[in-house]
């Protein structure tokens, strides 16, 4: 065994052992000691085997020039699976490695305990490398370009499912039976709840469910194409576009908690860091080096907040915060600067009350609930905005008002900051056109993703797509037939 | 064992893919090319520069909102004052396939360089690669120069140099022959083949005989055998050479569009024909009523108020074309750009036969129709006089005029807008294929 796996071994066991004693709660950990390229492979394709699709190759060259040219923060890959799997670079410096490690030993119990992750499929790597087998041969038989016209309209829309698929699983007949007796309806709640007003119909007539799709407005735009398809899609297609919604939705709660998990992953790669500075296993040297990259990690972004960052120092301050007794009436209540300065009630609860949040927050809730006025301040969090001056596009600082930057950022993480889209009507004007919603919450679409997206949920459906947004504070329904862009007011 | 190291069979797939994607930029460039050959990044760099071309890489796309490049907002972090400028980019040029860029993660840029954009044009065109065909060369007598050696020939043209070469070996052959016949020195059989008058058996005897005079200096003979003369051939010399003579009406009426046009245009031309000819040279003519050699910096940066006779700038192109640009040892494209405006298009019809008759291999005018209300037009003046037959390209308004016959290497364009360049290219290029 060559001696720097026989010394990570050891440092595995260590951290292990750490890791139960700040009562970590893992599944088995595997790791894999890899070459950059498949490292890089990994980071394009998401897998460590996956379908093949030109984007994926983009993304792969994108990672090999950015780690080529040195740019790249120490690179960490663990998949959600039991036994958890993460794969090492076996060109980063030891102390980096031993890092990465007790980073990954951090993820793995926030993946084991989080609400979040508890419905997600922990087989996803077998069915990737059989899919990839799957679209090889589609390939051969159907042809490169027709395959890649129906991933590149998969990848479109892949984020248009629905986000709490495990909360409400229920067949078109229970959802029929549901919504046509009304006293029976149970309220359930949704991510969105508080966006979208539910539409509750005066009692509908009897029938009014046997033709209507879908039934009630569809957040899962994917699965419906895939159900409802007038083209109709052949048997490969709709695997094709299944493999693709199942990936999208075992990755949805890494999604949804974005800032958490790696704020969790950083906080603890600290303290483990340090356990292991202090005890002599690791020596200055590789110390120093260690906090190097650890610098890196939490650099900042002018144009977006670092998740690692911002994670790590809410849950910082959610400790001393619950340590001290800073929260409730009365400290809310106390406006002297002083006091609140010495505050401390002593009641040492901090520890307890960043694993509850750990377990029953996602991104949205996080910011919502702990983002204080004080952490937007040293997180020197601000606003942008783009301004067309002197022949380029200048990103300026608008606003610094703590209230207004926390309301974006829930705003966008409710929907994970990509907008949300209904599917309204499969049958539109009985022509079975594909009419499309978007959940308006404030932010308009971008105009080139949009035309480009319709037209790929046009291969999937090959009728006219509509899709109700907002522009300038009007309705406006935007429509695509095959050939041509149109749009009308929508009163 | 938590930790593993295996042998990892590293795959192809990242590699296959990314090429794929590289394979789909190309495609995009393609159906792009008319814009993106006219686009200012290219045309505006020095010459003989290896010049890369920005790409984008190809976009995934999904519904997004609006972005803070195009008035959205978005949360930052950092230090900073309100109103204090985090970054900035250039403003996209959005064109048909190629719309702006995305600021952050999804920004990817490809470059490709010149060579390989103009194999795609050349691709696109169903051209063969000219690359791939050898130089179009042209023979030039020099005059005269010695050639070989032979045995016979005028006693003007003995080489001196060679026939005591001739002679020395002849001797030395003999002298070695005396000694193993002999057994004599070699002093003895030189003395004895100096007397003999280099008679190679007299000498044998002489030796034999013993009468060898002491005062004998031996010398080398010189035989009828050893005389070399030289001979004349004619000379040639194999040139590969071509000139571009750019002519452009640089008075008031060319605008700054019209110029962008003409230099796209001549970009392309000179890269074209370094791919035929070993050696390209350009020469900038710029005319109003009278036309003087300029620089390219000049060519493209002066303007002129006045009135415009194109005939001047001809009749320079005339004037170079005999003192140094010889059709003979030169392959001369003299090209005008004008908007149609001169003052007597006649003058300017008949220089233009003179220059067609000295020999040139193209005569090449762009006429730049930007604004609609153009008072004269020097092209339905070339029509008319030239016999040229009108021709549409494409599905605009696009138009090209080509002489008939052998006598008029001429080809007119009607240019409009950028994607016009490309197009007057091709049919260039067509017509230098066809000849």
């Amino acid at each position: 065994m060559d001696p720097e796996l026989k010394r990570l071994s050891q440092f595995d066991e260590e951290i292990q052992k750490i890791a139960r004693q700040f009562r970590l709660d893992c599944f088995p950990q595997e790791f894999d000691v890899i070459p950059a390229q498949k490292m890089l492979e990994i980071l394009a394709y998401r897998f460590p085997v996956n379908f093949s699709h030109w984007s994926f190759g983009r993304d792969y060259e994108r990672e090999k020039t950015r780690y080529e040219y040195g740019f790249g923060v120490p690179y960490e890959v663990v998949l959600n699976s039991d036994p958890s799997r993460a794969y090492l670079m076996n060109t980063n410096p030891f102390p980096v490695q031993v890092m990465v490690m007790a980073h990954v030993y951090a993820h793995n119990d926030f993946m084991k305990n989080s609400f979040y992750f508890r419905p997600t499929r922990r087989d996803i790597l077998p069915s990737a490398s059989e899919a990839a087998i799957r679209f090889q041969k589609y390939e051969k038989r159907f042809g490169l370009e027709e395959v890649e016209h129906v991933v590149d309209s998969g990848i479109a829309i892949e984020v248009n499912i629905d986000p709490d698929f495990f909360i409400r699983e229920e067949s078109e007949e229970e959802q029929k039976e549901r919504l046509s007796t009304p006293s029976a309806r149970p309220e359930i709640p949704g991510a969105y709840d508080d966006l979208i007003a539910r539409k509750k119909p005066d009692r509908p007539p009897s029938n009014h469910y046997d033709k209507k799709t879908p039934l009630e407005p569809e957040r899962d735009v994917l699965l419906y194409i895939i159900n409802h398809s007038p083209k109709p899609l052949r048997e490969w297609e709709k695997d094709v576009l299944s493999v693709i919604r199942d990936q999208s939705r075992y990755f949805m709660p890494q999604r949804r908690t974005k800032i958490m998990n790696e704020g969790w992953a950083t906080f603890w790669h600290m303290k483990i860091m340090d356990r292991l500075f202090k005890e002599g296993l690791l020596n200055a040297e590789e110390h120093g080096y260690y906090n190097l990259y650890n610098a890196r990690v939490l650099a900042t972004n002018p144009r977006m907040p670092n998740p690692y960052l911002v994670g790590l120092k809410m849950f910082e301050d959610i400790e001393d915060r619950w340590n001290t007794g800073k929260f409730g009436r009365e400290w809310e209540e106390c406006k002297d600067p002083k006091k609140r300065e010495a505050w401390d009630l002593g009641l040492g609860q901090g520890r307890e009350k960043i694993f509850e949040v750990r377990r029953r927050f996602s991104d949205r809730f996080f910011i919502e609930e702990f983002l204080t006025e004080k952490l937007v301040e040293d997180l020197d969090l601000y606003l942008y905005e783009g301004k067309q001056e002197h022949g380029e596009i200048r990103y300026v600082i608008s606003d610094r008002d703590w209230r207004r930057i926390k309301n974006l950022l829930v705003s966008q993480l409710s929907t994970f900051g990509t907008p949300l889209i209904l599917v309204e009507d499969g049958d539109y004007k009985g022509k079975r056109e594909l009419y499309l919603k978007h959940a308006f919450e404030g932010i308009e679409l971008d105009q080139e993703y949009r035309e480009k997206t319709l037209e790929r949920i046009f291969y999937l459906w090959d009728r006219p797509v509509h899709l109700e947004s907002v522009v300038d504070g009007n309705g406006v329904v935007f429509s695509f037939d095959g050939t041509s862009h149109t749009s009308t007011k929508n009163p | 064992m938590a930790i593993k190291k295996q042998d990892w069979r590293l795959s192809q797939r990242g590699l296959k893919d990314a090429a794929r994607h590289r394979q789909k930029i190309k495609e995009s460039i393609q159906k792009n090319i008319a814009e993106i050959i006219s686009d200012a990044s290219i045309i505006t760099r020095k010459k003989g520069q290896i010049v890369k071309v920005p790409i984008r890489g190809l976009k995934t796309y999904h519904f997004i909102h609006k972005r803070e490049s195009s008035g959205g907002t978005g949360t930052g972090q950092g230090e900073g004052e309100k109103g204090d400028v985090i970054g900035r980019q250039p403003t996209p040029d959005r064109r048909p396939g190629q719309p702006g860029e995305q600021p952050g993660v999804d920004f990817l840029e490809t470059e490709i360089d010149i060579e390989e954009l103009i194999e795609m044009m050349l691709k696109d065109l169903g051209l063969p690669n000219l690359k791939k065909k050898p130089f179009a060369e042209t023979v030039i007598p020099k005059g005269w120069r010695f050639e070989s050696i032979e045995k016979k020939g005028l006693i003007a043209h003995l080489d001196k140099k060679r026939t005591l070469k001739e002679a020395v070996k002849r001797t030395s052959a003999f002298l070695g022959e005396l000694m193993r016949r002999t057994g004599e020195t070699e002093e003895s059989c030189r003395k004895a083949l100096t007397i003999a008058k280099g008679d190679l058996l007299r000498a044998e005897r002489i030796l034999r005989e013993g009468n060898l005079s002491e005062e004998t200096q031996p010398f080398i003979p010189l035989f009828s055998e050893d005389l070399r003369y030289r001979t004349l051939e004619r000379d040639i010399e194999y040139q590969s050479n071509a000139v571009v003579l750019a002519m452009m009406d640089v008075s008031g009426s060319m605008g700054t569009m019209k110029k962008y046009l003409a230099r796209s245009f001549f970009f392309w031309l000179v890269e074209f024909l370094r791919q035929i000819y070993n050696h390209v040279q350009i020469r900038f003519i710029a005319h109003t009523t009278e036309a003087k050699l300029v620089d390219e910096y000049e060519f493209f940066h002066r303007g002129e108020s006045g009135g415009t006779f194109c005939y001047s700038a001809y009749d320079l192109a005339i004037h170079l074309v005999e003192t140094e640009y010889s059709p003979v040892r030169w392959n001369v494209y003299p090209f005008h750009f004008s908007d149609g405006e001169d003052f007597d298009p006649m003058k300017t019809v008949a220089s233009t036969k003179r220059l067609m008759e000295l020999g040139v291999c193209m005569l090449g005018y762009g006429e730049i129709q930007a604004d609609p209300y153009n008072a004269s037009r020097l092209m339905d003046a070339f029509e008319n006089q030239l016999h040229l037959e009108k021709r549409h390209i494409g599905t605009g308004d696009f138009r090209v005029l080509f002489g008939t016959d052998q006598a008029t290497p001429f080809l007119g364009a009607i240019l409009k807008e950028k994607s016009h360049v490309y197009l007057a290219l091709r049919e260039f290029l067509r017509k230098e294929k066809g000849s």
